[in-house]
């Protein structure tokens, strides 16, 4: 108890810490949102436009298909928001030495490192993901129980953890690699086929979104209970399970990538 | 031009280089890039399933895939990064270094970038070519390789990244104005990327905006190679498309010249 409360502390002096540095580069934080927001902009303008040519998409509406891609925003702005630090990680802290840092003081370091630092920018996908699921819901038609809202606001945490668990686990990569952005890079990207129904992709592309690399978790499946009320025990059990695993290993490979850590020279 | 072939070579030697020691990294950011081209693979022939018709506003399915694959490759043939580093330079001040330096602060930058492309990109083209013309036979039925038609290409891919590269240089200067580069470039990457047909064919947009669109320099970037490629144009047309690019290389290297000068009135570097 005490130590969360300390850690909770700790994390609220950081982020006013963080607040003060961004009230000084006001612009910046606006051209952040209205990048990521024009970003999101542009994938709707292809999904609108091929709309224009089909009915539906693999036997999904268009309203549907704008909730998934909206739902996947969702938790991808919450990790961005919050835990941006982890590609500094891989990008340059390791390769520069500047993780000496974080060894040195009396707190986990990956705690230390996850909320070091928060990204306003993720407010374009926040913003975005929200308002198409809002925007999505009207036209969809489903049995919108009490039940199913609550599941979707109760797994949401879990999802956002399948994105930190993955960026842990290949942002240690650079303990050992002193480099290991760009495999950052190469995992995150998975999350865009989240971005559709699972079913538009083939057998050996679904079966690694679902059990690999599993981005579908984030969307799809959670989606497929909220909509259709399909199979709760796969849908919502299986996202939870798969952000237990990937951040436990994720703890895990980061604190045997400590072991392997050299720092920089002088 | 022999001295100025001698004075700008080491620098295409420094860019070879410079490559060389990030390559790992490198592979997997292009992986990651596939990755992208992949889902959009499997949207297209989602699209395709769910239609009634073979081909969508002038694009069959094979030559959709085709469009996608050979976008991908000039998107990297033609890639530039000069807008961060000429910001990162204005922001950080070492752009004063280049000042006293007695040769062109954009043919330097553009030897280094040559340098620092061309090795990767000769590794990815020809094999690229090769698979186009594959899935291309595999999925059509039809033998389609023209060789004059692959020239054009690659002379207009060179146009392309003419463009790019001074157009960038030109949007670097921002950095006066906006001091978060990395924000920057994504609002530009992709307004870029949606005006150049990288995210959709132009040609499934509205008329008068495709029509619109045709004359901006962006088409002038991924399009028109592509279009050149895929057989799309032909005679007159063919010539004004290349005559457009032209122009707008030409359009981009003055401007960046001007700013160039304006910007050595602006700048205060700090310390030294």
């Amino acid at each position: 108890m005490k130590t969360i409360k300390r850690a909770l502390r700790i994390h609220r002096i950081f982020i006013s810490q963080e607040f003060k540095r961004m009230m000084e580069y006001k612009g910046d934080f606006i051209v952040g949102v209205i990048g990521f927001l024009l970003v999101q902009l542009s994938n709707l303008l292809f999904l609108w436009i091929i709309f224009g040519q089909i009915p539906d998409l693999v036997g999904w509406s268009v309203n549907e298909v704008v909730f998934i891609y909206g739902m996947s925003l969702i938790p991808k702005g919450i990790d961005h928001f919050f835990f941006d630090n982890l590609w500094s990680i891989g990008y340059f802290i390791v390769r520069k030495g500047d993780f000496d840092k974080y060894l040195t003081r009396p707190v986990n370091t990956l705690f230390h490192v996850l909320v070091e630092k928060i990204q306003i920018d993720a407010l374009g996908e926040l913003i975005m993901g929200i308002a198409l699921v809002c925007a999505s819901v009207p036209g969809i038609q489903a049995e919108w129980d009490l039940w199913r809202i609550i599941a979707m606001i109760a797994i949401m945490p879990f999802i956002t953890l399948i994105f930190t668990g993955v960026k842990t686990i290949t942002a240690s990569v650079a303990f050992w690699v002193k480099r290991s952005g760009n495999v950052i890079y190469l995992f995150y990207t998975f999350s865009d086929f989240a971005r559709y129904p699972a079913k538009v992709y083939n057998r050996l592309v679904q079966n690694v979104i679902t059990y690999i690399i599993p981005f579908a978790l984030t969307s799809y499946f959670p989606a497929l209970f909220i909509l259709k009320g399909e199979n709760p025990l796969f849908n919502l059990g299986m996202p939870v399970l798969a952000a237990a695993v990937l951040m436990t290993a994720g703890v895990l490979v980061w604190h045997r990538g400590i072991r392997a850590y050299e720092s920089a020279g002088s | 031009m022999r001295r100025k072939l001698r004075i700008y070579l080491p620098f295409v030697n420094a860019g070879m280089q410079e490559v060389a020691t990030y390559r790992v990294n490198w592979i997997f950011f292009m992986l990651g890039e596939a990755l992208s081209c992949f889902v959009t693979y499997f949207i297209w022939s989602a699209v395709y399933r769910s239609g009634d018709e073979a081909s969508m506003n002038g694009f069959t399915f094979p030559q959709m895939i085709v469009y996608l694959v050979l976008m991908f490759l000039t998107g990297t043939i033609i890639a530039s990064d000069g807008a961060y580093v000429v910001g990162e330079e204005i922001r950080d001040g070492s752009i004063v270094m280049r000042m006293i330096k007695p040769v062109s602060y954009n043919a330097t930058f553009l030897f280094q970038e040559l340098g620092n492309k061309l090795p990767t990109e000769i590794a990815i083209a020809a094999p690229m070519i090769i698979a186009v013309e594959i899935i291309r036979t595999v999925m059509s039925g039809v033998f389609e390789f023209n060789a004059l038609r692959l020239l054009l290409y690659l002379f207009s891919c060179a146009m392309a990244y003419l463009i790019n590269f001074y157009f960038n240089i030109c949007f670097g200067f921002i950095a006066f104005v906006i001091k978060y580069l990395w924000g920057a470039n994504m609002m530009k990457n992709v307004i870029v990327g949606f005006l150049s047909g990288t995210v959709i064919p132009l040609s499934f947009l509205p008329t008068a905006l495709e029509k619109v669109l045709l004359f901006l320099p962006f088409s002038s970037l991924n399009y028109t190679p592509v279009m050149i490629y895929m057989g799309k144009y032909s005679g007159l047309e063919l010539c004004g498309y290349i005559c457009l690019q032209l122009f707008w290389v030409l359009f981009f290297f003055v401007l960046s010249k001007l700013l160039w000068k304006a910007s050595v009135k602006r700048l205060s570097s700090q310390g030294g």
